[in-house]
């Protein structure tokens, strides 16, 4: 039951933190309208997963394991691209706040509002079929054992409860520093993310080198550990590495944190009016 | 803009799967072969060692305590055909392949590590 529950919480843990923080975001920004929209996103993105999940665990249609490697490798990227521009929107958004121009943070929602709803729609959408498919797998194994069910049920159940603690954590940082944690952390996941999506690719033989390893730490790190389920559920680290992944993880995350820390920095926190009103014209200008 | 971005980048991603899940599965031969495979902590025991090309489904048991992965492998013994990842104890999942005739490889990973347990030769026929 441990392994199976391991499984739940490692596919579910990494959905569970982004929502987390997205809602946060959303508390932070007291913009709780926007919260249902959200919601919309995550059901939808369950019941597209495990309508899915079904039809190809009952029905007669299949998914070949490339068309599969596929599907979780494009999403992941998307995903990737879809949670970084995500952290520089939420960034400027915040600089917005600082000026304490209401209707300039509504007017970044209004577009941006469906943005975060389809970034909550990928987050769990993005490996929803795999999990789907083996949460059907063990109730199709409830003839002889419900075990495998009780595991993976209570391992995703973990997570959510996981993604709640972080949603508690980050909401109580004060407005300046929320930003900058929840940005490391989501460039972090985002890199692993992307990571992730370049293995998928390998292993759908759309990219080589799936055998080449820049680093395999599973003796220290055994994949079926607790601790390596959680660095696989929040970071995507896998204990085996393929260069590929390794050099597509420093490149995303090298340049991304240099312009994150560069846009932490710059000036327009509402030190110079005159300055940070001109700034929030351009943002406004390119968010409309 | 931003709006306009994110619904190409929406419409492109179900627009993949669509495409990428609409391919595969449909066909005349959909059912295909069907393979049963029982993983333990040390076996990767097959019902049969042998398919005619065409669609194989191997549908795996994992028998033993760990996590278990299902693989078939092309006939360099390196390149991955098909795989099945996350079969917790109890459970059974499918993987499905489109194979030409030939000679490929079967292995078990229990625990996720390794070179796997079980790895046997498995020859898909030209015969229908």
């Amino acid at each position: 039951m441990i392994a199976n529950l391991l499984i739940g919480l490692r596919e579910g843990l990494e959905a569970a933190l982004v929502v987390g923080i997205l809602v946060a975001y959303l508390v932070k920004l007291q913009r709780r309208d926007v919260l249902p929209r959200l919601w919309l996103g995550v059901g939808l993105a369950v019941a597209l997963s495990l309508g899915l999940g079904a039809v190809l665990t009952f029905g007669t249609l299949g998914l070949s394991f490339e068309s599969q490697e596929l599907i979780g490798g494009t999403l992941s990227i998307v995903a990737t691209a879809l949670v970084t521009w995500m952290i520089f929107w939420m960034l400027r958004t915040a600089r917005t706040l600082g000026t304490s121009l209401r209707h300039d943070v509504d007017t970044h929602l209004a577009g941006g509002g469906w943005g975060l709803v389809i970034v909550a729609f990928l987050a769990v959408g993005r490996e929803g079929i795999e999990t789907a498919l083996f949460l059907w797998a063990a109730v199709q194994a409830t003839g002889q054992t419900t075990l495998p069910l009780l595991g993976a049920g209570i391992g995703i159940l973990l997570a959510v409860a996981l993604g709640w603690l972080i949603y508690r954590g980050v909401v109580r940082i004060d407005l300046g520093r929320f930003f900058a944690w929840t940005g490391f952390f989501l460039i972090v996941i985002a890199a692993g993310v992307l990571a992730y999506g370049v293995h998928d690719l390998q292993e759908s033989g759309l990219l080589p080198g799936l055998h080449v390893l820049a680093f395999d730490v599973s003796g220290a790190v055994p994949p079926d550990s607790w601790y390596a389920a959680l660095l696989k559920g929040t970071i995507n680290f896998s204990p085996a590495t393929t260069w590929l992944q390794a050099a597509a993880w420093v490149l995303y995350t090298i340049p991304v944190l240099a312009l994150f820390i560069r846009a932490l920095r710059a000036p327009g926190r509402a030190k110079d009016s005159a300055q940070t009103d001109s700034s929030t014209e351009v943002i406004n200008q390119g968010a409309s | 803009m931003i709006r306009r971005t994110l619904v190409i980048a929406a419409a492109a991603t179900l627009g993949i799967v669509g495409l990428t899940g609409c391919v595969s599965g449909t066909g005349q031969d959909a059912a295909g072969t069907t393979v049963h495979v029982v993983s333990t902590a040390t076996e990767c025991t097959l019902s049969a060692n042998t398919a005619p090309r065409g669609t194989v489904v191997f549908s795996v048991t994992n028998s033993g305590d760990s996590v278990t992965e299902f693989y078939v492998l092309a006939d360099d013994g390196n390149r991955t055909v098909g795989e099945v990842e996350n079969i917790g104890p109890g459970i059974t999942r499918d993987v499905r392949v489109e194979v030409q005739a030939g000679e490929f490889f079967t292995l078990c990973k229990p625990g996720m590590v390794g070179d796997g347990v079980g790895k046997a030769r498995f020859t898909v026929t030209d015969t229908r």
